[in-house]
Order: C-alpha cells, then sequence, then structure tokens
C-alpha cells in the first residue's frame, strides 16, 4: 500500500500501466500524443460555451475507458483539480449576474447562485479535467525510454539534462519518502495528528530526503564520470516519425480547431 | 510554493504566450548564468535530484487547513541557488502538469512564481546568514519572504490577464485574488516554519550543503 496520499496519483503507477498496458493508446506513436496535447490545451482555451466543453471533455473520457485506463481512479484523481477550481473559481461564480437559481438572504444584502454564473462553474471544471485526464492518460500509455527521448529532444540543454535526472529519479525519492514514512509510523510517530507537535518531524523527515536526494546525485555522478560521463546524459531510445495515418489525424484535429476558431469563435471568416 | 491553480483554458490564449514568452527569458538568463559561472556535470546532477526531491515531497499531505501540498521551492533556492532553482522550477511543474497538477497553459506563469519563490528564498537566507542569523529563523523567514513574493505574483497574474467566461475584472477582481493571496500568505508561514526545521536538520548533518562548515567546538 502506498504510504503517500491517494487523491495525487502516484508516477510509479502511472508508469506501470505505460509499461505493461497493450491498449489502442499504447500504440499510438509518443509524438503523436504529445502533439494532441497541446491540441487538446488550445481546444480547451479557446472553446466557447458549456456545451462544446462538454463534448470535448466526453470525448477524452472515452479514449481513456477505451484505452483499459482505471475510471475508478481517475474519479479519486480528479479531487485536486475539483476542489482547486471550486476554491477559485467557485466564489467568482458567484458575483456573475444574472437569473438566480438559489438566492440566500444575510444583513448585507443577498447572495445568489445565477445560471450564468453555474454555466462558468461547469465550464471552467470541464475545461480544467479534459486536459488532466488526457495529461494521465499519457502518461499511462507512453512507456518509460519513449517518455525520456521525447524530454530530451523538447528541452533545450541543461534544461532537458535536469528534467531527465528528475524524471529518473523521481521514483527512487518517493521510495525514500515512502521508507521513511513507514520507520515513522512502525516507531509510534504519526503525521496525521496535529502539524504543530510534529513540526520537527516533518523537518526531519523533508530535510532527510533532501540530504539522501543530494548525496545519491554525488555518489551517482562520481559512477556516471567513471564510465565517462562529461555532462551529457545521452538518450538512447528512439521514438520514430508518426505513421502517415496519425499524422492524417494530427492534421485533421488541427485543421478542425482552426475552422472554429476563425468561424464560430472568433468570427475572422462568415 | 505558490501555484496558479486556475483550470485550463481560464486564460486567454495571448496571455499565455506573454507568460510563456517571460518565463523563457527567465529561464534563458538562468541558463546564461550557469554557463557564465561555470557550468558542471554535478550542478546538472544536483539540480535533477533536488528537482525530483521537491516533486517527491509534494506527494505528501500535511494536515493543515484540510491538507496542503509542499514543494519547498523555497527550500530549493536556498540549496541550489536562483539559476538552478528557475530550472528546477520549471521542471518540477512540467512534472506536475504530467500528472494533472497544475495546467498546462499555466505553465510560464507558475515557472515564474516557482522562480521567484526560489531566488527570494536564496537571496534573504544568504543576506540573514551574512547577519550571523541562526538556520532556523533565517530559513524560516527566507522562505515566508520569497514565497510572498511569489504569492504576490500570482495574485497579480490573473488580474493583468484577466480570467475567460469571468465577467468580474478590475478592482472586483483584485480583491478577490487579495484574498487568495491572504490565504496562500498562511500556507507561507507554514511552509516556512517547516523549511526552517528541515534546514536546521541539513545543517546538523551537512552543513557543506549550504555552503557551510561544521562548527567544532572549541574545548
Amino acid at each position: 500500500m502506498s504510504e503517500l496520499t491517494s487523491h495525487v496519483p502516484d508516477p510509479r503507477l502511472l508508469t506501470t500501466y505505460a509499461e505493461q498496458g497493450t491498449g489502442p493508446l499504447h500504440r499510438i506513436n509518443a509524438w503523436t500524443k504529445m502533439a494532441v496535447l497541446a491540441l487538446a490545451v488550445v481546444a480547451v482555451t479557446i472553446a466557447e460555451g458549456l456545451l462544446t466543453v462538454t463534448a470535448i471533455f466526453v470525448v477524452v473520457l472515452a479514449a481513456y475507458a477505451a484505452a483499459g485506463l482505471p475510471v475508478r481512479r481517475l474519479v479519486a484523481w480528479y479531487t485536486l483539480p475539483f476542489v482547486f477550481v471550486t476554491v477559485i473559481a467557485g466564489p467568482l461564480a458567484f458575483g456573475i449576474p444574472g437569473e438566480p437559481i438559489v438566492a440566500v438572504s444575510h444583513p448585507f444584502g443577498e447572495l445568489s447562485i445565477t445560471w450564468e454564473g453555474a454555466t462558468t462553474y461547469f465550464t471552467l471544471l470541464g475545461r480544467g479535467l479534459t486536459v488532466v485526464t488526457y495529461s494521465l492518460a499519457v502518461w499511462m500509455t507512453t512507456r518509460y525510454a519513449d517518455m525520456v527521448h521525447v524530454l530530451g529532444r523538447s528541452l533545450p540543454t541543461p534544461i532537458d539534462q535536469v528534467a531527465l535526472f528528475a524524471y529518473r529519479f523521481t521514483f527512487v525519492i518517493l521510495e525514500v519518502i515512502e521508507a521513511l514514512l513507514k520507520a515513522t509510523r512502525a516507531r509510534g510517530g504519526s503525521l496525521s495528528e496535529n502539524f504543530w507537535a510534529n513540526r520537527t518531524l516533518y523537518g526531519r523527515i523533508f530535510g532527510h530526503t533532501f540530504i539522501r536526494a543530494l548525496e545519491r546525485s554525488e555518489t551517482l555522478l562520481k559512477s556516471m564520470q567513471a564510465r565517462g560521463y562529461h555532462g551529457d546524459l545521452t538518450v538512447y531510445s528512439q521514438v520514430e516519425r508518426p505513421p502517415a495515418r496519425e499524422l492524417v489525424v494530427v492534421a485533421v484535429l488541427t485543421a478542425a480547431i482552426g475552422w472554429y476558431a476563425l468561424t464560430i469563435r472568433y468570427g475572422v471568416i462568415a | 510554493m505558490a501555484h496558479i491553480h486556475l483550470p485550463e483554458g481560464a486564460l486567454p490564449l495571448w496571455a499565455v504566450a506573454l507568460w510563456s514568452v517571460l518565463a523563457a527569458a527567465v529561464l534563458a538568463y538562468a541558463v546564461y548564468g550557469l554557463r557564465r559561472d561555470g557550468l558542471e556535470a554535478r550542478h546538472v546532477a544536483l539540480g535533477g535530484m533536488v528537482a525530483a526531491a521537491s516533486f517527491a515531497v509534494f506527494q505528501v499531505n500535511i494536515p493543515v487547513l484540510g491538507g496542503v501540498h509542499l514543494s519547498l521551492t523555497a527550500l530549493v533556492g536556498i540549496l541550489v541557488g536562483p539559476s538552478l532553482g528557475a530550472i528546477v522550477a520549471f521542471v518540477v511543474n512540467v512534472l506536475s502538469a504530467l500528472l494533472g497538477h497544475g495546467a498546462w497553459g499555466f505553465l510560464g506563469a507558475n515557472t515564474l512564481v516557482g522562480a521567484t519563490e526560489a531566488a527570494g528564498g536564496y537571496y534573504v537566507f544568504a543576506a540573514l546568514r551574512g547577519q550571523n542569523w541562526d538556520h532556523f529563523p533565517a530559513a524560516a523567514l527566507a522562505t515566508i519572504a520569497g514565497l510572498g513574493a511569489g504569492s504576490l505574483l500570482m495574485g497579480a497574474i490573473p488580474i493583468v490577464s484577466g480570467i475567460r467566461g469571468v465577467a468580474i475584472t478590475g478592482g472586483d477582481l483584485a480583491v478577490y485574488m487579495a484574498a487568495l493571496v491572504a490565504v496562500n500568505l498562511g500556507v507561507a508561514v507554514i511552509e516556512g516554519l517547516l523549511t526552517g526545521s528541515v534546514v536546521r536538520y541539513i545543517a546538523s548533518i551537512r552543513p557543506d550543503l549550504l555552503g557551510e562548515t561544521a562548527q567544532v567546538s572549541q574545548e
């Protein structure tokens, strides 16, 4: 059982799905998935109206489910995005004028949620959950080696090098934290009682995590330098150019989004 | 770490482009600074490891205010400096966006916020240690200052950009964002106390990681 919070996806679980899955999304080229991710971000950014956003969300969710990815876990993983949209966009929705659904009187006046406010809230939520769903699907259907290749090719040096180290050792550091939390619990310690009483414990756990991370980086560097490393982490995995049929799909999606933007969204073409 | 948690599509495209270009400029300057000062392989490994640790720590739930997740950005700044700290902030934001925590459209904006926190943490900590402050108060205050600056930027970005689909703008939006900044400052105090404990622990075990030498008691 993971010692970590359940409403944040565990990168190790996501990577297990990526390595062991054989669904339709697993067979799609990594570059294609990244291109569609960019298109999804643009699509939800320019999409206007609850109906359009809901349609995009349903399509992405259907693709996620068809890929054999865990839908029930996804609901748990929606917790953070849902809380953030509710906390940040929820109060804003109360300030949007329109026809009230519910109105509550208070000493300073009246607090009401309008149809327009509710629509705004659900539109923002739909936009957020669409990209969250697709991002998780990308991670859970792209093999580690392919992800490394894409990261290595997409980012400039030395940012790519830092990203490659970070991605690789996230799994190691997670195990360090879990071991520390288990050791704490085995000795009768608790992190869930109250923060103030446990602040030193938290400090030691996080401090030890960083010390272990830094010591590992020193050890790793020495061993890599002994094998000829001079600051360039070479990626040997190879992701081929996407096949023609996938390029056609990306082109069609791009054209559809472009058409929507020019005609419906911005009215450049009547 | 202050983080703009607005959902994908909340910023207009021009704002996404603006903050992305500014973040790219900050990252370019960070890379230039690292190369000017002599970028070594150990810096790269160090940055990657600290980014991994920061990302992993984020997955631990702190049972305060219903649950808080920390990225310890100011601590990252204290440990690796402002240039590498900016790169680490970017990498952590990329990994977080892949996990669905943080919108891709806010990658530029959130990188600017993270870089501000790392730089603030680094410079304030260095200044206070230069005045012979003890590790705990120096790190705590540096973190609160860094996160405070990050929170102000986090509040300013939606005011400048506007939020798509939300009719509230200008002064009304500023009042709302000010309330959010105030909440973030509360979290900054919690993270400050925690970072103070972390730095004190690191100083007791590996003071060299803070660029210091161990204190040898005179007998």
